[in-house]
């Protein structure tokens, strides 16, 4: 499903570079998870697959179902299937979040050639989805995101997931700011998203997201590079171990 | 300095307002009225050209009754009078206390030819519309002043409308009196020709315990100047004065406000939003002043302007002239582009850029036509503001 190159990204308007030649190779139906420590490059992978301006791409290259993804804008992305929960979903003031689920799945729907759903499926779908998340009537009425707890603000974010029905997921520190009540309400969302044609790319500095998300693959990222790939025990030996190998390893 | 005078100044005895004005500073109308625009033109319209005007007005369905006024003149035959008593064709200009050293206010009591006198008494939820269209005809200057009277206990929606079709200078002039515990709600919107030029006065004077809620959509003529100035004359008033812009190509648009509370216990709010799409030019100048008898006055002022182009240009002047010692008042202004956070995100979740600016200028305006309580009002407002939109649409 994707298949990420020697990817070299850098900032657009300073020097400084990010990724520095990150190979990934991701299947329909795989859950993978990126661990790192801070400040190697994690949150920037999501970015750049998602489509964010800031970042230049100086080699290397992305593909997505076979084609190429860094070619694509941001919403085109979305129309065939990409989807990034974000670690600080943004607030926006006066878009209801109904109104704003309602644009974006009938934008994604016109892009891929699809009937728009009508209201009232739609309504029924976000509620289906939204009682499995604990979010209520009350909080889909409010501006997207805002005034939302840190937890409703994950939880929002799943539920757009689960709304939208992307092919690849990608989830940046969906675990921070939350406590193990709220992650597991946020996990068995996601777990629920899991299928045969789905693939998950879970983006965590700790292993305690992955006790829920049980992931198919570990790679540990650093200085901008994976620079080791496991099964689900890696995460384990780094809970325990820490970062520091890796960090002087890649030195 | 001997100052050359315009065209329009020496044909018709009119001393024009000019950059060395501090309030004019921005519209220097010596440039802008560029040409004499004789006033008192009979001008007399063809029917399917009202007709057309007629239709083009965003309230053709929500006001109740309404007075229609084309080419400076009371059109009885395109008028609902249902509710209204009106005094038709009398010359209201002259008849005025308000001070005349405005040159707007010069200018109309000079030239003005017709407008509404109403008094309403009584309350009503619908709207009642004073329609000013012009037809297309040889450049001239169309004057018209309405006296309002909102007498005490009444509750009135009343809807000021500016159409036109090609050149001309329109000069309105309003005045409005709110008695005790009377409510007014007014939405003016201007709509008025590209080539026109748009001159404007509200002036207000507001009773005891009333609310008057004042909202006034900017959009049409190339050149627009908005006076305003609303008094409080008795305790327990409020007045909301908002606003919003949607500007594009060279329009220019200058709104001048002074609110002025003279006694105790008084709020008033302004709160404008303005878009500007090309080479467009908004200006906002707000000024309160708080007089040494008008204690506990809540005063805030506030203009936000969404830059939609890097050649467009938002000029905002705050003042506050405070008298009275135990006063909460305070001004804000803000001038940007779109937050780019925001894009992104509605992008990230399949929506194109195009819809997706469109959605956040669309919320940004929004927020000026929510304090409107008219629902169909509220309602033709968007349904314009979509209108603009999906003509100022692109994707970079």
């Amino acid at each position: 499903m994707l298949e990420i190159k020697n990817l070299h990204v850098k900032l657009a308007d300073e020097d400084r570079v990010i990724l520095n030649g990150l190979t990934l190779s991701v299947k329909a139906g795989e859950v993978h998870a990126i661990m790192g420590p801070n400040g190697s490059g994690k949150s920037t992978l999501s970015y750049v697959l998602s489509g964010r301006e800031g970042y230049e791409v100086t080699e290397g290259s992305v593909t997505y179902k076979g084609e190429d993804l860094l070619a694509m804008t941001p919403s085109d992305r979305a129309a065939r299937g990409v989807f990034l929960a974000f670690q600080y979903p943004i607030e926006i003031p006066g878009v209801a979040t109904m109104q704003f689920l309602k644009v974006a799945l009938n934008s994604q729907r016109k892009a891929r050639g699809e009937k728009e759903m009508t209201t009232p499926d739609f309504m029924r779908l976000v509620k289906e989805r939204a009682a499995k998340l604990n979010i209520g009537p009350e909080m889909l009425k409010r501006p997207v995101n805002v005034g939302f707890s840190g937890g409703e603000k994950k939880r929002a974010e799943i539920l757009q997931m689960a709304v939208l029905e992307p092919a690849l997921c990608v989830l940046d520190e969906t675990d921070s700011g939350l406590d193990i009540d709220a992650m597991r309400v946020v996990a068995d969302g996601v777990n629920s998203l899991r299928s045969p044609d789905r693939a998950m790319i879970v983006i965590t500095h700790y292993q305690r997201l992955l006790d829920y998300i049980v992931p198919d693959h570990v790679h540990v990222l650093s200085r901008g590079r994976i620079v080791k790939s496991g099964g689900k025990s890696l995460a384990l030996e780094l809970e325990a171990k820490g970062y520091a190998e890796f960090e002087s390893e890649a030195a | 300095m001997v100052v050359q005078k315009t065209v329009a100044e020496l044909n018709y005895g009119l001393s024009l307002p000019h950059r060395k004005m501090e309030d004019w500073r921005w519209t220097d109308l010596r440039q802008l009225v560029d040409k004499p625009y004789p006033p008192r033109q009979t001008v007399v319209a063809a029917p399917k050209d009202v007709e057309r005007l007629l239709k083009s007005s965003p309230f053709a369905k929500v006001a109740g009754s309404r007075l229609v006024f084309v080419n400076g003149h009371l059109s009885l035959e395109n008028s609902e009078t249902g509710l209204v008593q009106q005094s038709k064709g009398k010359i209201l200009g002259v008849a005025t206390q308000i001070s005349t050293d405005e040159p707007v206010i010069t200018m109309n009591a000079a030239f003005a030819t017709d407008g509404a006198r109403l008094k309403i008494s009584g309350t009503t939820d619908t709207p009642i519309e004073l329609l000013f269209l012009a037809t297309n005809a040889d450049a001239r200057t169309i004057a018209t002043r309405n006296v309002i009277e909102i007498e005490k206990g009444a509750a009135a929606t009343l809807i000021e409308t500016h159409l036109g079709e090609g050149t001309y200078l329109s000069n309105s002039v309003t005045e409005i009196r709110v008695g005790e515990g009377a409510r007014l709600d007014r939405i003016k919107v201007e709509l008025e020709a590209a080539d026109a030029i748009h001159l404007a006065h509200t002036h207000t004077t507001l009773g005891k315990n009333t609310v008057f809620n004042d909202f006034t959509l900017t959009s049409g003529a190339k050149t627009n100047r908005q006076n305003g100035t609303v008094e409080f004359k008795g305790q327990g008033t409020e007045a909301r004065v908002s606003g919003a812009y949607m500007l594009g190509g060279k329009q220019h648009a200058d709104t001048r406000l002074l609110i002025d509370h003279q006694v105790p216990h008084c709020t008033s709010r302004e709160i404008f939003k303005c878009v500007m799409d090309d080479n467009a030019r908004g200006i906002f100048q707000g000024k309160v002043i708080v007089q040494r008898d008008a204690q506990k006055t809540d005063g805030k002022q506030s203009s936000h302007a969404l830059l939609l182009s890097e050649t467009a240009e938002f000029d905002a002047k705050p003042e506050l002239e405070i008298f009275a010692d135990d006063v909460v008042c305070g001004h804000g202004a803000t001038s940007g582009d779109l937050n780019h956070d925001h894009l992104f995100y509605l992008m990230s979740r399949g929506i194109p850029p195009a819809e997706a600016k469109s959605l956040l200028i669309a919320t940004f305006v929004g927020e000026a036509f929510d304090l409107i309580a008219h629902e169909g009002i509220k309602e033709a407002l968007v349904k314009f503001s979509n209108k603009w939109l999906s003509q100022h649409r692109r994707a970079s």
